[in-house]
């Protein structure tokens, strides 16, 4: 018999009360882990796709809505701009990599993008064994994740449809050509069928062309509309959704957003600073379900405190037996420290788990219904902190009711009743 | 042996009973008979260590006991005194084993499982040995308890009305254990009772006045 078995003796004799305390306490511990994977995993989805990506140059509106739409493909793009003028930024000295976006299509709410081959190769992207990078119109790249759910191989060919959701008009006629397919990279590239800006050109002159009866009021309409690439038969007069820009001097960040704002019709939006504008929005949200998310794991803890104060009182008998018997105050400490501790590790475990299947079960869910990607194979090092914190939350907890454990009166207690 | 000079037992500063000296050499054995209310249930808790005197002095084998403090006072009852309560106090969480080897824990003696068990089977209870203390006759606890009380080889065991709740075969027998276990660990038996039944076993009795 020692501290160790007698606590287990005791936590096994009030099993229910045990048990209730310790699950109490591992929804804390599940909640905590659940808000660290999730919020990891989506900064780390969020600086991913931010890598490299300086300045984004698009049509003016919303900043936000330039940022989320053409790095995040999130949001509705906010307007077109010239090809000749986004060529003529590509030039300047100030700039050092430009990646063209041109939107309008979608498969299967995919969209389809036209850009050059600077994109994926600004994200590491690989292709998968098999495939190549698109050379003709209307030859297509998969991303991992748009692959996975269509079921499209190389060789195979499907059609787009009109705007950047599912439920646009088919462009059955001009059917896309599946070339390569791109190994996840986690970004927004896994969600994309990537193609030249000639495809989205060609398939929205053929367009044009279908409905110049209905005269062309629509290029200043809804989403997806604005980003038909219209042109005269020289190439002039196009148009691209947007231009991700990367600098190649520091110097840039002070001058290059000021000019293309000031000079031109276009937008200039700093991706670095609207993520940071749309963390403080979140960052409150994020903050109040943490701070939350403590708060249970502080009831927790009360409710070991009470849990263990109640048995503790219940015991009063047991423990000035043990005193009556020899049993020095410390040895009694021990017994309840350790009995407060193995409920804390117990509810730790368990939320630790609980937290991580939770995670990896609603990351299914968020795929495919939300495009986000989370898993809860991962372990993070913030999660350490949960162990030290446990701890402390458990001997808090067996700290009061041990105290009195010292002031028992034998006597009154055993004797005198 | 223990030795009672002057001694004033009562708690929370109210006198209740008064022994100019008493002294029960090792070996003896010793009844304290008296009405309920007449403090025999007071003395014995401070012939345990477990209440402190208001006046005088309580010796066991030359320590003056109430001199002891805090752990020394703890530890000096888990050796030289073993305590058979009234109602008992049987760790309901524990089997019955695992009730006397606590005893041995709670003292800080090395567990002697074939010691405990050896006891139990002395006393007739060794088949309940695994069971929950809820699960045994009043007679049967009373037994454990008894093992439990000496299972330390207490000098001095301390018994208050430890055969009052059993039928008269009982009563003889836990009487016959009680005496038998004090001869082979050569303990002093204190036991207080009204129970009329046992006084034929004891040379030395004290009668406690007062009360009801």
């Amino acid at each position: 018999m020692n501290s160790l078995s007698l606590s287990y003796a005791y936590l096994r004799h009030k099993i229910l009360s045990t048990a209730l305390t310790a699950a109490t306490f591992a929804v804390g511990v599940a909640m905590i882990v659940v808000l660290l994977l999730v919020n990891a995993q989506l900064q780390n989805e969020f600086s991913n796709n931010l890598k490299g990506i300086d300045l984004v140059v698009g049509g003016k509106g919303s900043p936000m809505q330039l940022i989320l739409s053409s790095v995040f493909h999130l949001d509705t793009p906010t307007g077109n701009i010239s090809l000749d003028e986004a060529e003529k930024l590509s030039r300047h000295s100030l700039v050092k990599e430009t990646i063209p976006i041109a939107l309008g299509d979608n498969y299967q709410g995919y969209r389809i993008v036209g850009t050059t081959q600077a994109y994926p190769e600004h994200y590491n992207a690989r292709l998968k064994a098999g495939g190549r990078y698109w050379q003709k119109k209307m030859e297509t790249v998969l991303g991992a994740e748009v692959a996975a759910k269509s079921g499209l191989n190389p060789g195979d060919s499907f059609a787009g449809s009109h705007g950047l959701t599912t439920g646009g008009e088919l462009h059955s006629g001009l059917p896309y050509t599946v070339v390569g397919i791109l190994e996840q990279t986690g970004t927004a590239i896994d969600r994309l069928a990537l193609t030249g800006r000639e495809s989205i050109w060609h398939i929205h002159e053929q367009h044009d062309h279908d409905h110049d009866a209905e005269g062309a009021g629509h290029k200043n309409g809804a989403q997806g509309h604005h980003d038909d690439g219209h042109a005269d038969a020289q190439g002039h007069g196009r148009e691209i959704t947007s231009l991700l820009i990367t600098y190649s001097s520091p110097l840039a960040a002070v001058e290059l957003p000021r000019q293309i704002n000031s000079t031109t019709s276009m937008q200039a939006a700093s991706p670095a600073f609207e993520v940071a504008r749309l963390n403080t929005f979140m960052g409150t949200g994020t903050e109040t379900i943490k701070y939350f998310a403590w708060f249970l794991i502080a009831l927790a803890g009360f409710g070991i405190f009470t849990g263990l104060y109640n048995a503790m009182n219940e015991r009063r008998y047991d423990l000035a037996l043990m005193r009556s018997f020899g049993a020095r105050p410390g040895k009694l400490f021990k017994l309840m420290m350790t009995e407060s501790l193995a409920v804390a590790i117990v509810g730790l475990v368990a939320g630790v788990v609980t937290g991580h299947l939770f995670v990896e079960s609603f990351a299914a869910w968020l795929a495919s219904s939300k495009h986000i990607h989370i898993t809860g194979r991962l372990f993070l090092i913030e999660e350490m902190w949960l162990v030290p914190v446990s701890l402390a939350v458990g001997a808090l907890a067996a700290l009061l009711p041990a105290i009195r454990v010292y002031r028992i009166d034998i006597f009154k207690t055993l004797v005198r009743r | 042996m223990l030795e009672i000079n002057g001694l004033n037992v009562g708690h929370d500063g109210n006198a209740i009973l008064e022994v100019p000296h008493l002294s029960v050499f090792t070996g003896e054995h010793c009844l304290i008979l008296g009405a309920s209310g007449s403090g025999k249930t007071t003395l014995l808790s401070t012939l345990s260590g477990l209440l402190a005197p208001i006046a005088g002095e309580l010796l066991i084998d030359g320590c003056n006991v109430h001199k002891l403090r805090g752990v020394a006072m703890d530890e000096f009852r888990g050796r030289h005194i073993g305590i058979i309560y009234q109602t008992l106090h049987m760790v309901g969480a524990l089997t019955v084993l695992d009730n006397l080897l606590l005893a041995q824990y709670a003292a800080g003696l090395p567990q002697d499982r074939e010691k405990a068990i050896a006891l139990l089977e002395h006393l007739g209870v060794a088949e309940k040995k695994d069971h929950k203390p809820e699960t045994l006759s009043q007679g049967q606890l009373q037994r454990v308890a008894i093992a439990r009380a000496v299972i330390n080889g207490p000098r001095i065991i301390v018994g208050d009305e430890p055969t009052s709740a059993l039928d008269d075969r009982s009563c003889e027998t836990v009487m016959e254990l009680l005496l038998q276990l004090a001869a082979s660990a050569n303990a002093s038996l204190v036991i207080a009772t009204h129970d009329q039944r046992i006084k034929r076993h004891f040379h030395r009795q004290i009668t406690l006045e007062g009360g009801q």
